[in-house]
């Protein structure tokens, strides 16, 4: 790793240090000033005013708000999340962390079918091109694209559960062959994307000189076009990859709804509406650090593959 | 090997056989462009024109055991759902929902922001693009979804109270609450809508200022505008636009969803995401298949369309690709 590089990353983690603080202050008032107030759904029909002023003794929410965030940010620094109003007082880390597990799974799982299908595809079709099969192979994917999450996850299920009676749908654990129907309606979608960008990746990178000189050397067609075209077209991709890292824990919502299965982003929508403030602000913070880990490598990983980069980005910054 | 075949043909395209291929398939693309620009046509121009071109009130309601979930009929031509409303016209106002949600998007978010910001992001590098990228980061890095959630649902006391006043303050009168929760769909996914072009943009400009012939042109001190347009953005457009025809897609998709979640467009604006969820489970759907398939079809042939569109376009606008 070069000088330049490592000045370069100690920059971005510098620089991630404010920008989380400015969103944790932008997140933290955005759930804090919405016409919404725990206590209220919290007691229901049982609201009476000394109540109501007990708990918000309790859970300090009558205390001015900048006081409220310190003593949130003091917190954190400590590793606590704070306690979740809707789940009895159970510490937000115990009531979230059993749900990032059933949506990492998942969501591991998506991730590396997308990928694992959408390179090959794009690949495939990139060399492929000239012939019906290139606009076939990728249309194909893209009308499984073009299905809205909702909608295939009524029609699969219809059809192998219902009709054919071939799978069971009831959520065991993100291990049980079940969650295989979900996993797939998730990531499917995802393929075409790849496969596109991966496709244009390796036809702008056939053009190149050093291919055609590779091919004069003399090389082997496929260690061409594995060391030299598909290795290069893989820089584009980087960003999509990286983007796409934070989603493995961030779940997928109609997903989760639809197939009732307990994850991160059902979580967040039951504590939207609950509201749940503490659980609100733990989860988006969580995954807006995981976000900014995921460019930060996606920047470094950058300058190992294309050395370019990393003189434009010395040049730059 | 089938690899070593389609190589050769990419590389050396001069042979007869081959380029029969080449013609076919470039007027296979030029027609399934065609096709698309079409279609998303008959979709813009009937949503655009909706109150001409539907047949009933999308919101007439007719409660009989008659009216109701009716097949399609001569009457009504896709037949009718729950409440005994016209499905084909609600079709064509769900239409107008969507094109007008991606056209406000794309033009604010992706063209002006995503494009702009992208080229001077790559282009300036130093402060500027930290503080581009930063604030790209803030904006992409919470997670979209769930703050649309938190706007939607945590704020939608608020956002009554303000249809309520505009109605009764403004000319708008009735219009005033489908008119305000369309804009607010729109206000949140706009600073969404930009920083992934935005991001693949740079990452092209970084490559691309690094060539020889933009080195070359920066050394015969070609003005900065001619640089950008004319020397790299051509070479920043393929990925851009394969960028921006994927999210154009996604962005339909984003009121889709939130109109599924019923947090989206006022309930009286007809959506395709209400009438799938509507017609949404399993056990509906084997009984009335047509209120799901009514509201399913048309948006996925939307979808399909635009990302097909996206995927000729590319071939087209890519020089290299293009004149082989």
């Amino acid at each position: 790793m070069s000088q330049g590089l490592a000045g370069y990353i100690i920059r971005r983690l510098f620089w991630a240090v404010p920008v989380i603080l400015s969103v944790s202050i932008l997140v933290f008032l955005l759930v804090r000033l919405a016409p919404i107030d725990p206590i209220d759904s919290l007691l229901g029909l049982r609201y009476d005013e000394e109540m109501a002023e007990r708990l918000k003794a309790k859970y300090g929410y009558d205390r001015p708000l900048h006081i409220q965030y310190l003593k949130y940010v003091q917190n954190l620094f400590q590793g606590d999340l704070g306690v979740s109003t809707r789940h009895s007082d159970f510490s937000v880390a115990e009531v979230v962390i059993p749900k990032v597990r059933v949506s990492a799974g998942m969501g591991v799982m998506a991730i590396a079918l997308a990928f694992g299908l959408g390179i090959p595809v794009g690949v495939y079709a990139a060399l492929m091109r000239g012939t019906p099969i290139d606009p076939l192979t990728i249309g194909s994917w893209l009308l499984i694209d073009s299905i809205p999450v909702f909608v295939s996850a009524i029609w699969v299920p219809w059809f192998l559960a219902l009709k054919l009676g071939w799978i069971h749908l009831a959520y065991e654990g993100v291990l049980h062959p079940n969650i295989l129907v979900p996993v797939l309606l998730m990531s499917l979608p995802g393929v075409a994307g790849v496969a596109r960008l991966m496709r244009a990746s390796v036809i702008q990178v056939i053009s190149e000189d050093y291919v055609r000189t590779a091919r004069a050397k003399g090389l082997r067609e496929h260690t061409v076009v594995i060391t030299h075209v598909v290795r290069n077209a893989l820089l584009p991709m980087i960003t999509v990859i990286g983007l796409s890292l934070p989603g493995i824990f961030t779940g997928s919502l109609f997903i989760e709804l639809i197939f009732g299965i307990p994850g991160i982003a059902a979580e967040a929508l039951a504590a939207v509406r609950a509201p749940d403030y503490d659980v609100m602000l733990g989860l988006s913070l969580f995954i807006f650090v995981l976000f900014i880990l995921a460019n930060i490598a996606i920047d470094i990983a950058y300058g190992f593959i294309d050395p370019r980069v990393r003189v434009g980005a010395a040049k730059g910054g | 090997m089938i690899v070593d075949a389609r190589m050769t043909e990419v590389s050396e395209l001069e042979t007869s056989g081959e380029s029969r291929w080449r013609v076919l398939r470039l007027l296979l693309r030029k027609r399934i462009a065609l096709i698309c620009i079409g279609v998303l046509l008959v979709f813009y121009v009937a949503g655009f024109f909706a109150p001409l071109v539907a047949p009933h009130d999308p919101n007439r309601q007719e409660l009989t055991v008659e009216a109701r979930l009716q097949s399609p009929s001569s009457q009504n031509l896709l037949g009718t759902d729950r409440l005994g409303r016209d499905l084909l016209s609600r079709v064509i106002y769900a239409s107008r929902t969507t094109i007008l949600f991606t056209i406000a998007v794309i033009v604010t978010g992706g063209l002006i922001l995503g494009l702009g910001l992208g080229l001077l992001s790559g282009y300036r590098g130093g402060w500027v693009d930290n503080l581009i990228m930063r604030v790209g980061e803030l904006l992409g890095g919470i997670p979209t979804l769930f703050l649309m959630l938190v706007i939607a649902a945590a704020y939608r006391q608020r956002i009554n109270d303000l249809a309520f006043w505009m109605k009764d303050n403004t000319f708008l009168g009735d219009d005033a609450r489908p008119l305000l929760y369309f804009l607010i769909i729109v206000g949140v996914a706009v600073p969404f809508a930009w920083v992934g072009s935005a991001r693949i943009v740079r990452s092209q400009v970084l490559a691309i200022r690094e060539q020889e012939y933009v080195l070359a042109a920066e050394a015969l001190g070609v003005s900065t505008v001619r640089l950008l347009f004319r020397h790299i953005l051509p070479g920043v457009l393929p990925v851009y636009i394969v960028g921006l025809s994927a999210s154009m897609a996604g962005i339909a998709g984003a009121e889709l969803a939130l109109s599924w979640l019923g947090l989206g467009v006022d309930p009286t604006t007809p959506s395709f995401g209400t009438m799938i969820f509507e017609a949404g489970g399993v056990r509906t759907f084997q009984e009335y298949p047509h209120l799901l398939l009514v509201g399913a079809i048309p948006i996925i042939l939307f979808l399909f369309a635009w990302n097909l569109l996206g995927d000729a376009m590319v071939d087209l606008v890519e020089p290299r690709t293009f004149r082989r």
